[in-house]
């Protein structure tokens, strides 16, 4: 074991390490390397500005960074000056990173035109320390703050407080910002049920879809008596178009690990899961280095701050199912079963992994316990709603012009997500519809848009966006295709093991076809209608009614578009291929 | 619950030899009257019985074994709704025992059958009880004094059909000592097989399921549950190509069918020279900057579909 953190004095000298890392006193340049980065050629760039520092000899380093959210930018590079001014760039190329390096280097030249903003302060969530960095620099002309930006200023980072600012791989840089410091609190200088009881006053509110109290379920499993109990991550995300719990885990591991360490002690557990997406080799590859890193220094293992509390932590990959991101299946999947949901009651709380009380909690609700306690509650509770304090995290994708990742208290309006941060829809084409909160909640129209943003749906005023995706489709997008899409996506899911969700989607999934191929007829709508209503009512797990859902939604909101499909044998949008086969 | 009991509709079941089926319909008119052969006496087939006789028709019940109620005597609970299952079935069973209409003949085979419909003729074998059932009042006092014992048979213990060459169980040992037996290490295990082989060969889960000592059905089920594992060899280079839902608002359908053309297979498939496997997936997690796809583990987002053929070549 390298150097053990066991008390406050030994997290500041790894802070002071981590800082010096952080800015060191030459030129830093930080290439954006998480998933969506390197897919569009993060490796090639930080490769083209370390050849480029090499062959000009310069005084400078080449590190990598997480996702700062901004993955539209994507692939983005920055650079550190010095004094601790950061600059960012987007939408590089090796040949502009050789270009900026070296121009950098000769005149101190920072090409502003490349230039997405800097970063003239930062606010270490963890500690609510604010820093500030000069902006005497020469050059910064024409550069906005990063602040400033549309696509920023709205924001109020938690959750993604370190992603982007921290190499992942480095546990310094993660103490630098302060994490850790609300795990030690809490199991130095915290009973249990202080903890449990700060997380309940916080009224922090599960992100995973269902936005249970997360102080009520953990005070249930610690309440359980049982020999052991177990704490688990779920980073399944199934819901295709959410990405945030890869961008965390990738960005930020450390911020997960902390969660779930004060949540272990909170409820007496000594062993934690975390169940990653098989499509995310990135995550998990950070994750084990992480935990590796934790581990030699005692933050995770036996007796951790010197205390006699042990917590270990094991990563295990999920293997494509969808429905394993439900909590009871990903528990069976956890004990090398098929991933068959639980009847339920009993509820994981009192019988979960192997029998025992388990908490199972979303990467997003993990990563947000830490603040909690070192900020306090009633700081965490001033954010959000009355219902839903705090932040959450949405995906801006399909077409609008900032796509990324944002977080933003809940109460925000989809308006202010989509044309204020989002800067609108690409080319300024019309918005014909979102498909937002995941695949079972349909496409919804332009209409609700000043709905406030809430964990529940409550007409009029607010609505509920589940797990984050939120895909802008404009008028190029066809709603028949989408319902028939959606629906596909739940037949393809479904475990056939129930004949409502099993057949009946088939049959849903058939006359969408039929629609959306120019051989619908106008009985076809009545039959969709009821159909869906007897799935939703009849199919035995929730799965069954949320394709059913995805349609009903889609079909109320564009009932016209379905029918100009059958009536005219025409796709308005030009998606259909109605007279031209498949 | 599958149904497999059809009921033969047949006006003339004409028992010859040791069936006593005494048909009542007339060979020789069209109309479709007279007795019907149900054949299985699960739930379906005693189902079909009451439906008939409460139809009119006299019903012959045929059953291999010695008692009727099949699969669903043996439930505890049925799907979807919980519903206990004895009860369901058990008054089913008396109402057919007691119904004039219906005859039942256990311990019987059917084993011929002629005819058309309407006009079929049935042989139906009994096969002996040694007992004189309409004496039987199921006392039970002649299992005691019965000199034919039944052993119960157990299966002979799993054997893999081949044994492992050397490389195989050098990797299978190397992968089991990393884990700790029992079905806890399964998924991972499970993936490490993958990523030595690429799917899961048969032979190798075999051998796992007989050093650990659980059932090989267990491991199939789960291996067969996840979309993830394959149970068939794969190409060189896997190609994902996502099909999620904001690459789908961006694409990714031509995107899928230009990589099908420049392949000539379709997803879940294998070109002829083993080079390449392509599949689709649900998100890769690169949602902003679709259409995404992934071959051999390096993602590519915001793909452009006339570069396929120069991404592709990068791969031999
Ligand atoms: C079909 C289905 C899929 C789900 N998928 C996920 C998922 O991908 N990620 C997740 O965190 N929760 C998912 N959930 C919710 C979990 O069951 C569970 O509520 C959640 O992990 C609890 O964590 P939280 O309290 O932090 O929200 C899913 C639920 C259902 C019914
Ligand atoms: S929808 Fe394609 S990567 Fe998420």
């Amino acid at each position: 074991m390298s150097a053990p953190i066991r008390n406050s004095s030994d997290l500041d000298r790894a802070q002071a390490a981590g800082e010096a890392t952080r800015h060191p006193q030459r030129l830093k340049v930080l290439v954006g390397s998480a998933s969506c980065g390197v897919a569009v050629g993060a490796r090639e760039i930080e490769s083209a500005a370390s050849s480029t520092v090499q062959e000009l000899g310069l005084d400078a380093v080449v590190c990598r960074t997480g996702c700062i959210g901004f993955c539209g930018r994507e692939p983005m590079l920055d650079l550190v000056l010095p004094g601790g001014l950061r600059i960012s760039y987007g939408n590089m190329t090796p040949e502009k990173a050789r270009q900026l390096i070296a121009g950098y280097a000769k005149s101190g030249d920072l090409q502003p035109a490349w230039a997405l903003g800097h970063f003239h302060n930062e606010e270490l969530v963890s500690t609510g320390e604010v820093r500030t960095y000069s902006e005497q620099s020469v050059g910064l002309k024409g550069i906005p703050r990063w602040s400033a930006l549309d696509f920023e200023s709205r924001q109020k980072k938690v959750i993604l407080r370190n992603c982007g600012l921290i190499d992942p791989n480095s546990l310094n840089e993660t103490i630098a910002c302060g994490t850790y410091r609300g795990a030690f609190r809490a199991l130095v200088q915290m009973e249990p049920d202080a903890v449990i009881d700060a997380v309940a006053e916080s009224g922090l509110r599960g992100r995973g879809g269902a936005a249970f109290p997360t102080g009520q379920k953990w005070r249930l499993a610690r309440q359980a008596a049982a020999d052991r109990k177990y704490v688990v991550c779920n980073a399944d995300e199934g819901e295709p178009g959410a990405y945030m719990d890869r961008t965390v885990l990738e960005s930020d591991p450390h911020a997960v690990l902390e969660g779930m360490l004060i949540g272990a002690y909170a409820i007496g557990a000594t062993e934690g899961f975390i169940y990653v997406r098989n499509e995310y080799p990135l995550a998990i590859e950070i994750l084990e280095n992480a935990i590796d890193e934790a581990e030699k220094h005692g933050l995770l293992g036996e007796n951790i701050f010197g205390t006699p509390w042990s917590f270990h932590v094991t990563v295990r990959r999920g293997a494509g199912a969808y429905i394993c991101g439900e909590e009871t299946a990903l528990i069976e999947s956890l004990e090398g079963h098929a991933g068959e949901p639980r009847n339920r009651p009993p509820y994981p709380v009192t019988a979960g992994l192997w029998g025992k009380p388990t908490v199972v909690n979303n990467v997003k609700t993990w990563a947000s316990v830490a603040p909690i306690i070192t900020r306090g509650a009633a700081w965490y509770a001033k954010m959000g709603t009355k219902r839903t304090p705090g932040t959450t995290i949405f995906s801006l994708e399909g077409c609008v012009k900032n796509a990324g990742l944002v977080e933003v208290p809940f109460g925000i309006t989809l308006r202010e997500l989509i044309y204020d941060i989002g800067g609108g829809i690409v080319g300024d084409r019309p918005l014909k519809g979102l498909q937002a909160g995941g695949a079972s909640r349909g496409c919804i129209p332009p209409s609700l848009l000043d709905l406030a943003i809430d964990t529940e749906d409550r007409d009029g005023e607010t609505i509920m966006i589940g797990t984050g995706g939120i895909i802008a489709l404009d008028d190029r997008a066809c709603m028949v295709d989408m319902a028939r899409f959606l629906v596909g996506f739940f037949l393809e899911e479904s475990c056939g093991k129930c004949v409502p969700c099993r057949e009946g989607s088939k049959q849903m999934s058939h006359l969408l076809g039929r629609i959306s191929e120019g051989q619908g007829t106008p009985a076809d709508l009545s039959l969709l209608e009821r159909l869906a209503k007897t799935v939703r009512s009849a199919a035995f797990c929730g799965m069954g009614s949320m394709g059913s859902n995805a349609l009903l939604t889609t079909l109320t909101h564009f009932r016209e578009e379905f029918e100009t499909h059958i009536r005219d044998k025409k796709c308005p949008a030009g998606v259909c291929r109605i007279g031209r086969g498949r | 619950m599958t149904a497999k009991q059809k009921a033969a509709i047949a006006p003339s079941a004409n028992g010859n030899g040791d069936s006593n089926g005494n048909g009542n319909g007339n060979g020789d008119t069209k109309e479709l009257v007279g007795a019907v052969l149900v054949c299985g006496g699960g739930i379906a087939g005693i189902q079909a019985s009451l439906d008939l006789s409460a139809a009119g028709f006299r019903v012959y019940l045929v059953e291999e074994s010695p008692s009727i109620g099949g699969n669903m005597a043996r439930l505890d609970k049925t799907f979807p709704t919980g519903d206990c299952a004895t009860c369901i079935i058990s008054p089913k069973l008396v109402e057919c025992v007691r119904d004039y209409n219906i005859d039942v003949l256990t311990m019987a085979d059917v084993t011929a059958l002629d005819g058309e419909a309407g006009h079929f003729s049935v042989k139906v074998r009994k096969r002996p009880r040694s007992v004189k059932s309409e004496k039987c009042t199921g006392c039970g006092d002649c299992w005691t004094v019965c000199p034919v014992r039944n052993t119960a048979e157990s299966p002979p213990p799993f054997q893999p059909s081949e044994p492992l060459n050397e490389s195989d169980a050098i990797k299978l040992r190397g992968i089991l000592a990393r884990h700790e037996g029992g079905l806890g290490s399964l998924m991972p295990v499970l993936q490490e097989i993958d990523q030595a082989y690429g799917y899961l060969p048969k032979r190798i889960l075999e051998h796992l399921a007989y050093s650990w000592g659980v059932k090989i059905a267990e491991i199939l089920r789960v291996a067969s549950f996840y979309d993830r594992f394959r149970l068939e060899p794969v190409g060189r280079h896997v190609v994902e190509v996502c099909e999620g839902t904001s690459c789908h608002s961006r694409g990714s359908r031509e995107l899928g069918e230009r990589l099908e053309k420049e392949l000539g297979i379709r997803p879940g498939e294998t070109d002829k020279s083993g080079r390449f496997t392509l599949r689709t997936v649900r998100c890769l997690g690169l949602c902003a900057l679709s259409p995404a796809m992934k071959i051999a583990g390096r993602s590519f987002a915001r793909v452009n579909i006339d570069r396929v053929a120069e991404i592709l070549e990068q791969f031999t």
